[in-house]
């Protein structure tokens, strides 16, 4: 996507709870396929199907202790739901984006 | 009061068990999350995905809560709720609405059409816990306020408003599908000069002890009402006549077997009256307690301590009393 990716690691702050370890993992294992549903939505101009996308991770994120990814989700939902300027709502994509491939255990 | 949870009390019939917690979200992410969060919960979670299959599991299972989320493909969590509420038999359960909005209006609608609690996602792993231990607390309490209201306080059997509305139900599912039922009218014999002559202290140790021999012989399904003073009465689903009768021999024996300390020489005897379906065609809860009814008249005017059954030959008569 368009944004020179960070390299920090968003981390979990759930990363030492041995409960919540494995829960962690599989929800990082699988970032990748959230990214591409992400990048389909969005160059399909499927705003409907971004906005439930953007919903869920505002939604589950912070469960997962990764609630700045929840936050910027959020940006996201609201921005399509108020029908914001499109490059607004591209902007809020792309920190989704960006953020997404930083998640980290 | 015996409302006080000894084990042969209605009200510890389900108790024991563990209590059902259903989700109703299209995340899988809340189905994961919930799933090692409510692990240390006394509860079993069922989940599903979309409303329609949540209606059917709620059917089903009757789970003691409902974790019900709001955006969802297809029908939403408001017309779930709805039709939850619209439902006879999913009315009383309680909803907490666990949604991704967190706007006044939808707080506001979910409340109004029955959730007891709305908890916003993200949530707060300590809150959502407290907030389902919250709603299991108080709709287990209704439970038993709604139990209490219909049980007898000197017997701990179910009391005559219980019985109306169980015997309108059991004949209306009788008449639904064929199956047998008996209904049994007991009073017992003499009472009146029982209480005159050794205390009504000593008409209450009878009154309860004859409950507890009914509650020891009748199964989960069959229903002992105290209908009042000291009749009684028996709603026996799936049961015929002849089942009936030897269900109240026992009883019948065990009462007279009984021993009375505080009136050693003076034994009880009680007196049934029985009806089924063959004994009367309809489906009408009035006529049928008059049916059960004559069977017990005509059960004291044999002699009482016997089993009449309507419209038959009396049973067990035994060597006829003054009186
Ligand atoms: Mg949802």
């Amino acid at each position: 996507m368009a944004q020179e990716p960070n390299a920090d690691p968003v981390r979990s702050e759930f990363s030492d709870d041995p409960d919540m370890r494995e829960l962690v993992e599989v929800f990082v294992d699988e970032m990748p396929d959230r990214i591409e549903a992400i990048q389909n939505t969005w160059s399909e101009q499927d705003l409907e199907g971004l906005r439930q996308i953007a919903h869920q991770l505002k939604g589950a994120s912070g469960g997962y202790g990764f609630s700045p990814l929840g936050d910027v989700a959020m940006e996201l939902e609201y921005s399509i739901r108020e029908t914001a300027e499109i490059d607004e709502i591209r902007q809020h994509v792309d920190e989704l984006v960006d953020m997404c491939n930083r998640v980290s255990l | 009061m015996r409302l006080d949870g000894s084990s042969d009390h209605p009200l510890t019939v389900e108790d024991e068990r563990t209590p059902k917690l259903l989700l109703i979200d299209d995340s899988m992410d809340i189905h994961r999350l919930l799933k090692v969060r409510l692990k240390d919960e006394r509860l079993e979670l069922i989940s599903c995905d979309n409303g329609a299959e949540g209606l059917e599991h709620a059917r089903r299972h009757a789970p003691d809560l409902i974790l019900l989320d709001l955006n969802m493909p297809g029908m939403d969590g408001f017309e779930v709720l709805q039709r939850l509420k619209s439902a006879d038999d999913t009315v009383g359960i309680p909803v907490i609405v666990l949604s991704g909005s967190d706007e006044v209006n939808d707080k506001v609608r979910g409340l109004e059409l029955g959730a007891v609690d709305y908890i916003c996602k993200p949530f707060d792993v300590a809150e959502l816990r407290a907030r389902v231990r919250s709603a299991m607390r108080i709709s287990h309490l209704m439970d038993l306020l709604a139990r209490r209201a219909q049980i007898d306080g000197l017997t701990g059997l179910w009391n005559r408003q219980f019985f109306d509305e169980r015997l309108a139900g059991e004949l209306a599912a009788s008449s639904r599908d064929g199956s047998s039922l008996s209904l049994v009218l007991c009073d017992l014999d003499h009472f009146k000069s029982l209480n005159d002559q050794f205390g009504h202290a000593a008409g209450d140790d009878v009154l309860q002890a004859f409950a507890k021999i009914l509650q020891r012989n009748l199964r989960r399904s069959d229903f002992a009402c105290r209908y009042g003073g000291e009749e009684f009465a028996l709603i026996l689903p799936g049961t015929d006549s002849r089942q009936a009768m030897g269900l109240l021999e026992r009883i019948r024996d065990e009462i007279n077997r009984h021993a009375w300390p505080r009136h050693p020489k003076r034994g009880i005897t009680v007196s049934f009256g029985v009806c089924d379906r063959a004994r009367d065609g309809g489906f009408d809860p009035v006529q049928w307690i008059e049916t059960a009814d004559s069977a017990l008249y005509a059960a004291k005017h044999n002699g009482r301590d016997q089993i009449q059954l309507a419209g038959g030959a009396p049973r067990s008569a035994s060597l006829p009393q003054a009186g």
